[in-house]
């Protein structure tokens, strides 16, 4: 008799960022293989980034995602600013911490109401199962609208925003401009408040891991800047230190890097990891929010990454209410800095995670080097591992569902396909 | 009245008399480091201590180290801004399920205004665009924001570097135009109200009498700003060596250095060529059409069904040039330049028109002589951009691609042969078609399918709706051709535009004893009105003959171009001859009936130009020195001599 | 391009939306249309839009395919000749599917330099040495430009697609938009270098309004004339190597850019 060998893939993931596949394999209740496959095409960002001008880095960096394109530019523009010990004013850091907001909202909204909650109530799209849940689907379009709005006011476009510069802003919008977006934040503020409840209504399969929460290290919940980086196990370092704990690997499988704890452990970036280790940070209606759910923290079952996700709408819009409400205009809209040698770190947290970034700049105003950890290549080896371990249980059900149930669990970590893959460099001497 | 003055504290007073007299102020304010036109509410808002310098490509603010505030030339606004807006909602339309769309003209914003520090050169840049604008078919857009507004000038007493209205003879006096006229003075400004609307204004300020040295010492200024002038421009003759020059070297040079951006056209407070984008509802239910600034820098200018005939740099310019320098004054009679440097000051490749036509001076071969200036006559009817809704009452398919509609049109007035009107469906779009036949209260259309306008218009059917303007252009003129022999000459699609004015002349045999039909198709199969062609053969004193570019087996008809059916004694003595069809059939048509010995005066051409609005308010349909939507599309082809044919054009 | 009626029949025009190398924000532009996308997504039958729905039919056929992305590896050239026979009408979004897009300035780069970096272990990862347009590799029925596109401008392809009307995607220049929306040109008031004068219009001018000058995501305007542009930076004091970088970023593979870029720099 042969073995029982249960084969679970999926060859082009969708409602996913990007392009990627998995694949697992269970041969008589022993997991052989748990492998997510990313085949989206590299382009190479670190090596185009080489010889280019310190100020073309945002714009740059931007396209490595048109989901997280703020992320790209925030990590950049303050890992830029350590090297030439620019320091930008309070107004301009309040900014970028409200256009950043802008970006999780419009973020999170995508992923929750678009991209996952499908696999919660069994629908193929959003578009599907709009015929049947539309209030749901029009409140998540209206969120992520309000997100846009944001941004597109602070960075002239929702996708690819313009007015990111080193030192602050090309220009601050004035105060009345901000203004109007008032009563939209406030809509979304209740919505994302009905989101909450919502999404923790939901059945989520039971499946608890045991993870290493890694996230930026801040006063406050954590965001556009940070003071280190944070291991719930209870250290704390540096930016600049990352890789004095953290190193990536190639596999073979995968057009990604992988990054994992120097000893070898996977660890979690994101939303359940930024909770588990800033949850008392939380803005006071976020943390209201999250209370009323009645779970406990730190989160571990990944498929309850939709509700932490959706107390960070809360925590986002809330807070993007406050810093609109604060605001008193920005001029001058950037500080002025001059190329220098030197060399500087800068993490913040994307949705997805924490997105690390290095330069070497060169005193002629270019990049000498560049190097960018984003959040799905640190989550990736998190994903294989806890593929691994659903492995056996998934015996027990018929084999679509549970190849639904892997696809559900890798989509729980937003993965974000494009900014995984950026990194690699080419070898065309082997073409 | 005698000049009174204000002194400067008074300032805001003016400001606020303005304002209590319910006009919002437009009026210069610092930008993003220009002077620009904006809502003003206080003189805080006003360009005070400021001045600028400005060179080809190249505008700074400078500090005077004074505190006036009309101390600057002018900057990248104009006027234009507020009375031509850059984007406007023309009208609206909305149709439930297979109805009849209900379209609305988007009515403009009427609120009262005042200009202040409007300088000599741009009322002359006003009265340009009147003309534009109020002069043949009026815009009632244009014309309700003009009668809104009033218009508070500043004389110049300092020219700026780009400056050139004492060439063009536009400034720095203010001559009329004007409600208000200040002239600043270092402790306040000589105030002459001009209009009864300007002295209610002066009635509520605390001015004195000015006196006769502050009198003089703004005469002064006005004089020395005009010596000073940053820049002149000759411009004796130039339509004339403009048109005169159009193969000299200096096109070419300078097409090396333009951008083709459109920058000039956008800045410059005459340039009035706009385009129209229809938004529509994902339903396909609502739609707006709205009317924007276009460049005839842009490739869709001069676009004919999807050909570009300006395709390069060089011929985009010229025709700029040319327009705005020469065939302008027999558009309007006016010429289209002010003086006022704008184009000078904002082209990013740094060229200067003054140069330019310095340039073209050199060497120039002498002058070709241009029409005398034919401004139109003010033309009743309402808006003349806003379609009526017509149905179709029937359909017949003429050949595989070409659809006769009649269309129940309403009251259209007389519709003459060689006139067109503009057919459009609310979301696709509109195209320039002309009528084929009609009279009793119907118009027919035959209509080649080339694009996706005339796709979708050949697909209507009887009971369907769709909007129409019109009627525009010039006809055939039959009045003036009684008793000769005529000769009607058609290529294609040709045919349809000729056939009401065949059907006219065959009508009346007393009046036209002798027509001849000349008519060339690309195959058989693509002749139109095939049982009419049959029965025209038949009447006395009507010839046809039908010639085939490709001829099937079977075919015993002729083969070759039109242009062969008027060799031999096609030609009558005394002969007139109408003539339509692709430009390049009807050049070598023109060639024969030449030869046949037709004088051109006598050879009517039908043109084809791209169209936008059809009313002479878009300028698309620029030729040379005429609009065809307006002068044509039916020109004597003696008009068109110079440059029927001429690449640019 | 014109449309009417689905090319299979009647009933919702067929879509579907491909991605080659990309960074997905052109198709993000589609779901980023919050007010209009559950309309949308009714009048059109959503096919093959895998970052949409799990329901996949990547076979077709189409009525029309928005492809976004470069082609930049082999099974990418595979894909985009496959795309082209499904459907009527191919229309490429965005800068990478109509320019090359970022990674297109590998297509610049000294191999050998490439070579010399630092891999790991390269034999794992295969790519092209070049990342190209769709246009290079099949008919390409419609471009819409743009780092990202416009999303007004996809939805005027979109709803133009479905009322048979040509879209109004004009090729004129940045200028044109920027000068519409009353815009103090930041190259002739501030002497800020600006790619407008060359750029396609659609972005509505942005960078200028953000007080910067463009830097050309969406690609040459119609007749551009960049040298007369890298003249006008020369004499503002650029140097031959900072034009060059200017006209190669987003668009950098685009011909006349990429012409200039070559004539000035590398």
């Amino acid at each position: 008799m042969d073995a029982d060998e249960r084969t679970y893939r999926v060859d082009l993931m969708t409602r996913v960022e990007g392009e990627g596949r998995f694949l697992l394999r269970v041969r008589d209740g022993v997991v052989e293989r748990a492998e997510l496959s990313i085949f989206e095409a590299p382009r190479f960002f670190e090596a185009l980034l080489r010889g280019r001008s310190i100020d073309e880095v945002p714009d740059i960096v931007a396209r490595i995602c048109g989901i997280c394109p703020v992320a790209y530019q925030m990590s950049a523009v303050r890992a830029l600013e350590a090297a030439l010990g620019v320091q930008p004013t309070p107004e301009i850091r309040r900014l970028r911490r409200l256009l950043y907001c802008g970006e999780w909202i419009e973020s999170h909204a995508l992923h929750v109401f678009l991209l996952h909650a499908p696999d919660f109530l069994g629908y193929e799209s959003a578009v599907e199962m709009a015929a049947d849940h539309r209030p749901v689907v029009e409140m998540g379009l209206r969120m992520k609208r309000a997100g846009n709005a944001l941004i597109e006011l602070l960075g002239g476009r929702a996708i690819h925003p313009i007015s990111v510069r080193v030192g602050g802003f090309s220009r601050a919008p004035a105060r009345s401009a901000l203004a109007a977006h008032r009563d939209a934040l406030a809509r979304g503020l209740e919505d994302a408040l009905a989101a909450v409840a919502w999404a923790a209504g939901l059945e989520a399969p039971d499946f608890e891991q045991d993870y290493v929460f890694v996230a930026l290290d801040a006063d406050v919940y954590p965001l556009e800047e940070g003071r280190g980086i944070r291991i719930s196990d209870g250290t704390t370092l540096p930016e600049a230190d990352f890789e004095t704990r953290f190193g990536e690997v190639q596999v073979p499988h995968s057009n990604a890097l992988q990054c994992r704890m120097l000893d070898g452990r996977a660890y979690l970036t994101g939303p359940i990891a930024r909770l588990a280790l800033h949850a008392e940070r939380l803005h006071p209606r976020a943390r209201e929010a999250w209370e009323g759910t009645g779970m406990s923290l730190p989160v571990r079952n990944p498929y309850l990454s939709m509700v932490v996700r959706c107390v960070e709408l809360v925590h986002a819009f809330a807070e993007a209410l406050d810093l609109l409400d604060g605001y008193r205009g920005a001029e001058p809209s950037a500080v002025p800095w001059e190329a220098a040698d030197a060399v500087g770190y800068g993490a913040t947290e994307a949705p997805r995670g924490l997105l690390w970034h290095r330069y070497a700049v060169r005193a002629d105003g270019t990049v000498a080097e560049a190097k960018i950890v984003p959040p799905t290549s640190q989550n990736q080896a998190r994903i294989e591992e806890d593929l691994a371990s659903i492995g056996p249980e998934l015996a027990a059900m018929e084999h679509g569902a549970a190849t639904r149930r892997c696809e559900q669990l890798v989509r729980a970590y937003d993965p974000c396909i494009s900014c995984a893959t950026h990194f690699l460099e080419l070898d065309l001497g082997r073409e | 009245m005698a000049e009174v003055f204000l002194p400067r504290e008074a300032l805001g007073e003016l400001l606020g008399a303005l304002r209590a007299s319910g006009r919002a102020v437009i009026g210069p304010t610092v930008r993003d480091g220009a002077v620009v036109y904006d809502e003003v509410e206080s003189p805080r808002d006003l360009p005070v201590g400021w001045g600028d310098e400005q060179a080809p490509g190249r505008y700074r603010l400078r500090r005077r180290g004074d505190e006036r505030a009309f101390g600057y030339a002018v900057g990248p606004h104009s006027w234009k801004r507020f009375l031509f807006p850059a984007r406007e909602a023309l009208w609206r339309s909305e149709s439930a399920d297979g109805g009849v769309p209900r379209i609305e003209a988007a009515s403009p914003d009427a609120s009262p205004r005042a200009f202040l520090g409007v300088r000599a050169c741009e009322i002359a840049a006003m009265d340009v665009q009147d003309r534009v604008f109020l002069g043949g078919r009026a815009d009632p857009r244009y014309a309700t924001r003009r009668a809104a507004a009033l218009v508070v000038a500043v004389q110049c007493t300092e020219a700026g570097d780009l400056c050139f209205c004492a060439s063009t003879g536009t400034g720095p006096r203010v001559e009329g135009g004007a409600d208000l006229v200040l002239t600043e003075a270092d402790d306040g400004f000589l105030v002459d109200a001009r209009t009864d609307a300007g002295r209610a204004v002066l009635g509520a300020l605390p001015v004195v009498p000015a006196g006769p040295e502050r009198v003089a010492a703004a005469e002064a200024g006005v004089r020395a700003c005009a010596a000073g002038m940053g820049r002149s421009m000759d411009v004796r003759g130039l339509p004339g060596l403009l048109f005169g020059n159009l193969d000299h070297p200096r096109w070419e040079a300078v097409a090396e250095r333009c951008l083709s951006c459109g920058a000039c056209t956008s800045v410059c407070p005459t340039c009035f060529c706009s385009t129209t984008e229809t938004s529509s509802t994902v339903d396909g239910a609502r739609h707006e059409v709205l009317r924007v600034w276009d460049s005839c820098f842009g490739s869709e200018h001069a676009q004919i069904h999807g050909a570009d005939f300006r395709p390069t740099i060089g011929l985009r310019y010229r025709q700029w040039l040319t327009h705005k320098l020469g065939s302008w004054t027999a558009q309007f009679g006016v010429s289209g330049c002010v003086g006022c440097g704008r184009c000078v000051a904002w082209c990013p490749a740094e060229i200067d028109l003054t140069e330019e036509v310095a340039a073209l001076r050199e060497g120039a071969d002498p002058p070709a002589p241009v029409p005398a200036a034919a401004p139109p006559p003010p033309a009743p009817g309402g808006d003349p951009l806003l379609p009526h809704p017509a149905r179709v009452t029937a359909r017949r398919v003429e050949t595989p691609d070409v659809v006769t509609l009649t269309l129940d049109a309403g009251d259209l007035g007389d519709v003459l042969p060689g006139q067109f009107l503009m057919l459009g469906l609310p979301g696709i779009g509109e195209a320039p078609i002309s009528v084929s036949g009609g009279g009793g209260g119907v118009v027919e259309h035959t209509i080649r399918d080339v694009g996706a306008v005339t796709r979708a218009l050949c697909a209507l059917s009887p009971g369907d709706h769709l909007g129409v303007r019109g009627p525009f252009g010039t006809a055939w003129p039959l009045e003036a051709l009684r008793g000769r022999p005529v000769l009607a000459v058609a290529g294609g699609i040709g045919l349809a535009p000729l056939r009401g004015a065949i059907r006219a002349m065959l009508a009346a045999p007393a009046d036209f004893p002798d027509v001849r039909v000349f008519y060339g198709a690309r195959t058989p199969g693509d002749r139109l009105f095939l049982d009419e062609l049959d029965a025209w053969t038949g009447r006395p004193g009507a010839t046809v003959a039908v010639t085939v570019d490709h001829a099937p087996p079977g075919w015993d008809g002729h083969v070759g171009v039109v242009t062969r059916l008027l060799r031999g004694g096609a030609i009558p003595a005394g002969a007139a001859a109408l003539v339509c069809g692709p430009e390049t059939m009807m050049r070598y048509a023109v060639e024969a009936l030449r030869a046949g010995g037709v004088p051109e005066e006598d050879i009517f051409v039908s043109m084809e130009r791209n169209m936008r609005c059809a009313a002479g308010l878009c300028g698309r349909c620029q030729y040379a020195h005429w609009l065809v939507s307006r002068d044509g599309a039916v020109f004597p082809f003696a008009r068109l001599r110079e440059v029927f044919g001429r690449d640019g054009f | 391009m014109t449309a009417s009626e689905p090319e299979s029949g009647r009933g919702r025009p067929r879509l579907g939306v491909f991605k080659l190398a990309s960074c997905d924000g052109c198709q993000l532009t589609l779901l980023d249309c919050e007010d209009e996308l559950l309309a949308l997504a009714g009048a059109v039958e959503i096919v093959h839009f895998p970052e949409v729905s799990s329901r996949l039919a990547a076979e077709g056929p189409f009525d029309l395919v928005l492809l976004e992305g470069s082609v930049s590896t082999e099974e990418q050239r595979e894909l985009v000749h496959a795309v082209r026979a499904r459907t009527p009408r191919l229309v490429a979004i965005g800068a990478c599917a109509t320019a090359g897009g970022i990674q297109a300035l590998r297509n610049f780069a000294d191999h050998e330099e490439y070579v010399r970096a630092v891999y790991a272990r390269p034999e794992y990862v295969s790519t092209l040495a070049a990342a190209t347009p769709a246009s290079e590799h099949v008919r390409v029925d419609f471009e819409l430009r743009g780092c990202p596109i416009d999303r007004g401008q996809l939805l005027e392809l979109l709803v133009a697609t479905l009322l048979g009307r040509k879209p109004q995607v004009p090729d004129e220049s940045v200028c044109m938009e920027c000068k519409r929306r009353g815009q103090v040109c930041v190259m002739v008031a501030r002497g800020e270098p600006c790619l407008g004068p060359v750029t396609h219009a659609g972005c509505g001018a942005i960078c200028p309004a953000y007080a910067r000058g463009c830097y050309g995501c969406f690609g040459p305007k119609e007749s551009p004339n960049p040298s007369a542009l890298s003249a006008r930076l020369s004499r503002d004091g650029a140097s031959d190597d900072e034009i060059a970088r200017r006209f190669r970023v987003f668009t950098g593979w685009a011909g006349p850019f990429r012409e200039e870029s070559l004539r000035r720099g590398r």
